[in-house]
């Protein structure tokens, strides 16, 4: 028998079946009855899942809630084509192609380490998105990518206003110690603090560093105990912070100063990690407003949270990603009504959705929205809030972090 | 290599010829008609995974002669990537220097630095090798993330496209040909190299390092040109990564990553040409499967958001277990019984 017939005929079979399936695999799904469709890729997998998770549980149960609810945006729904990335680098840029080639119009992602692997080929397409959190490198220079909220670098310079103002009673230039996680969440921490700790009168005694695994900073923080600092900034994520927090009280060294915490770490999972009695007093700052707060969308919010996502109820990462749905919905509410849904592009909506945005209040659950030409980030407001008696309670009202223009240092990476 | 019946060698060049039945060639000629034309019909997502799958083949190939055919075992490859990754980036983007140019450094900075992290490899093996390749990991990123004046530290480092000659790849179509293309030439590289003297010391240095050294193999020049061509390869892919991502961070690099190319060898089958490529696309494949695993039940099923997200994760380890479990010898085992029992078909023996 001549077996080269059978295996000629299964190439030619499988060829055939390849090129006729894939692009029914790949192709763009066009949105059908007047959807719009929008990509998430969310990280609710991987070494940032206690973060993301609720992230994801908020915005995708915002976007539920206006489809059902308010019947989408202008009548039309919104179709979400969101992606587990897993905190993985290399999954992110093929995220970001899939939801170009699924026509979504805008993308969002959770963090700024995932935007960072998206970014560049987005900008190169001019595919709008915006992190929810997000670091200088992002926006600066302002391309094709957003910031939902102030960045790591804004959360410092709002923090040190604050403390200077309100807390400082000392003579001369106080001291800080800061305490970063390696990677753009600590550093844009830092780099705010080298643009402007001369300008402010702060002296930065240390800059130590940690990983997200950490599992004691004794040492780093005795280097820091020597120093005698008058304050310890943390920017980092809930778990390493509450390490850092603990081995501080460990050391004496807390009370005594005054801790201060950048908005990726500063949630309820902080008190819960390190406890209560750990970290009352800690200074935090965020760009939210705090759960039971009496705003607009407080109530719906707390509806669908208790609803679908009860164990997410307390976290303040939830809030950021209701907002965002409300964000997003607006945006697109925007383009709409400036373009008409079937003229939408994604360069329409970055020009007429974005761009257009202009003090939208997110239903009072952070500062308004607003775009202004050069400056990428959304909004520009944050909160300081500090835990008494367990709880994050405010302490301040809305701080505007000031505009650094990091592109116009030497020493700014990019 | 068994050949199929009724083909024969007459000549030292038939057999040495990879390609030497008709329908070898036809199959060859399919596939690369089928590269050649694949963006034709491939979306942006789909070309997007091929250009990472073609990136992480290169940088698979190279970990293969490292350690499949070689024996050094290596858990520091995503550092040696990341070499690469850099010196593309800081040339193209700082010195403004040409593609090529990036790409050939980043090549021969990454083999340098591999050889240097070599070096331990004549005094140790095995687990404790492993151990002395990981602080290569380590190393590498905590110098990159540091030394930010050049690499740009935990900020990151914009990438510029690749462009050869006025042509700029930025499309993902116009990548894939660019990526595509080495990944050819780097498999056709590491398919002769493995027939060659180097090649046939390296796997004579792994099965046993002992009888290498009686038989005059001289052990530390061919650990480390081992170490040169594995990391050479790997700093190859790191700069078509870089390119092709257009931005650069420490956070593309985790020693997660260097786990996971083992495992690709150890799946496609360590010491074997076809192992990487199969290893690389099983495990490329099931990652872009596990990202919609999750939502495409939670809307059949009609799941609060994110209930599924979980069974990634599972299915992902499970698979991989399995895997290990029923087929421990790699995927290029598995074809390389299926092509014999082609041959053979219908008869058993």
């Amino acid at each position: 028998m001549n077996l080269k017939k059978p295996l000629k005929m299964a190439v030619v079979v499988g060829m055939a079946l390849i090129i006729a399936i894939v692009p029914l695999v790949s192709g763009g799904c066009a949105g059908d009855g007047g959807k719009v469709k929008v990509g998430f890729s969310i990280c609710y997998t991987g070494p940032a899942a206690e973060k993301g998770r609720p992230m994801g549980d908020g915005k995708l149960d915002c976007i539920k809630y206006i489809n059902e609810e308010m019947g989408g945006v202008a009548g039309h729904q919104i179709e979400v084509i969101w992606r587990d990335n897993g905190y993985d680098a290399a999954k992110a840029p093929t995220i970001v192609n899939e939801l170009m080639a699924k026509d979504c119009l805008l993308f969002t992602t959770c963090s700024s380490g995932m935007m960072t692997a998206s970014m560049e080929i987005a900008n190169r397409a001019e595919f709008p998105g915006f992190a929810v959190f997000s670091a200088p490198a992002l926006t600066h220079p302002p391309q094709h990518i957003y910031g939902q909220m102030p960045d790591y670098g804004d959360d410092w310079a709002a923090f040190a206003e604050y403390y200077l103002e309100n807390i400082w009673q000392g003579t001369g230039k106080p001291k800080m110690a800061m305490h970063l996680l390696n990677n753009s969440t600590g550093y844009g921490a830092r780099d705010a603090s080298k643009a402007l700790a001369d300008e402010l009168g702060i002296e930065i005694v240390a800059t130590e560093e940690h990983t997200p695994t950490t599992i004691s900073e004794i040492e780093s923080l005795t280097r820091v105990k020597a120093l005698e600092p008058d304050i310890l900034y943390i920017s980092s994520t809930p778990q390493p912070t509450s390490i850092i927090v603990k081995n501080a009280v460990e050391l004496g060294l807390y009370p005594g100063i005054t801790i201060g915490c950048g908005h990726a770490s500063f949630t309820s999972a902080l008190v819960e990690l390190a406890g209560d009695d750990v970290t009352e007093g800690v200074y935090g700052v965020f760009p939210t407003v705090n759960w039971g707060d009496n705003v607009p969308a407080m109530d719906k919010m707390t509806e669908y949270c208790q609803k679908y996502h009860p164990d997410d109820y307390g976290n303040m990462d939830y809030i950021t990603c209701w907002a965002e749905g409300l964000i997003v919905a607006e945006i697109l509410r925007l383009a709409i009504e400036n373009v008409g849904v079937d003229n939408l592009t994604p360069q329409a909506v970055e020009e007429y959705g974005f761009k257009k945005l202009n003090n939208f209040d997110a239903g009072g659950l952070h500062g308004p929205v607003t775009y202004s030409p050069g400056d990428n980030r959304l909004s520009k407001s944050v909160r300081v809030f500090q835990v008494q008696s367990g709880e994050i309670t405010p302490v301040s009202d809305w701080v505007e972090a000031p505009l650094i223009k990091y592109e116009d240092f030497d020493w700014f990476g990019r | 290599m068994d050949l199929p019946s009724g083909t024969r060698n007459y000549t030292y060049a038939q057999d040495m010829a990879i390609f030497r039945t008709k329908t070898q060639w036809a199959l060859l000629a399919a596939l690369m008609v089928f590269l050649f034309t694949a963006p034709l019909y491939w979306g942006n997502y789909w070309l997007g995974v091929a250009n990472l799958i073609g990136i992480t083949i290169i940088a698979v190939t190279g970990l293969n002669i490292l350690t499949g055919y070689c024996g050094q075992l290596s858990i520091g490859h995503a550092g040696f990537i990341a070499v690469g990754a850099y010196t593309a980036a800081v040339l193209t983007n700082r010195f403004e220097l040409p593609f090529l140019i990036g790409l050939i450094s980043a090549g021969l900075t990454a083999g340098v630095v591999g050889m240097i992290f070599g070096i331990p490899s004549l005094r140790v093996k095995g687990f404790y090798l492993a151990i002395s390749t990981i602080a290569a990991q380590f190393i590498i990123l905590w110098v990159i993330n540091h030394w930010s004046s050049l690499t740009g530290g935990f900020t990151g480092i914009s990438v510029p496209p690749a462009s050869i000659g006025g042509i700029s790849f930025v499309s993902q179509g116009s990548q894939f040909y660019l990526i595509m293309i080495i990944t050819v030439l780097v498999i056709f590289f590491a398919k002769n190299l493995a027939r060659t003297r180097p090649g046939r010391a390296f796997v004579a240095i792994r099965d046993n390092d002992l009888a290498a050294q009686v038989m005059g193999i001289n052990l530390f020049r061919y650990k480390l040109i081992a170490f040169f061509i594995g990391c050479f390869l790997a700093g190859i892919a790191g700069s078509l990564l870089a390119h092709w991502v257009g931005f650069m961070s420490g956070e593309h690099f985790t020693l997660m990553d260097s786990i996971l190319y083992i495992g690709m060898i150890i799946i496609g089958g360590a010491g074997t040409t076809l192992g990487p490529i199969f290893g690389v696309i099983f495990i490329r494949m099931l990652q872009q499967g596990i990202t919609f695993i999750s939502p495409v039940m939670e809307q059949t099923f009609a799941l609060p958001a994110g209930f599924t997200t979980g069974i990634g994760p599972m299915v992902f380890g499970l698979a991989i277990v399995l895997f290990l479990i029923l087929e421990p010898r790699g995927l290029a085992h598995r074809w390389a019984l299926f092509k014999a029992s082609y041959r053979l078909w219908p008869f058993s023996y």
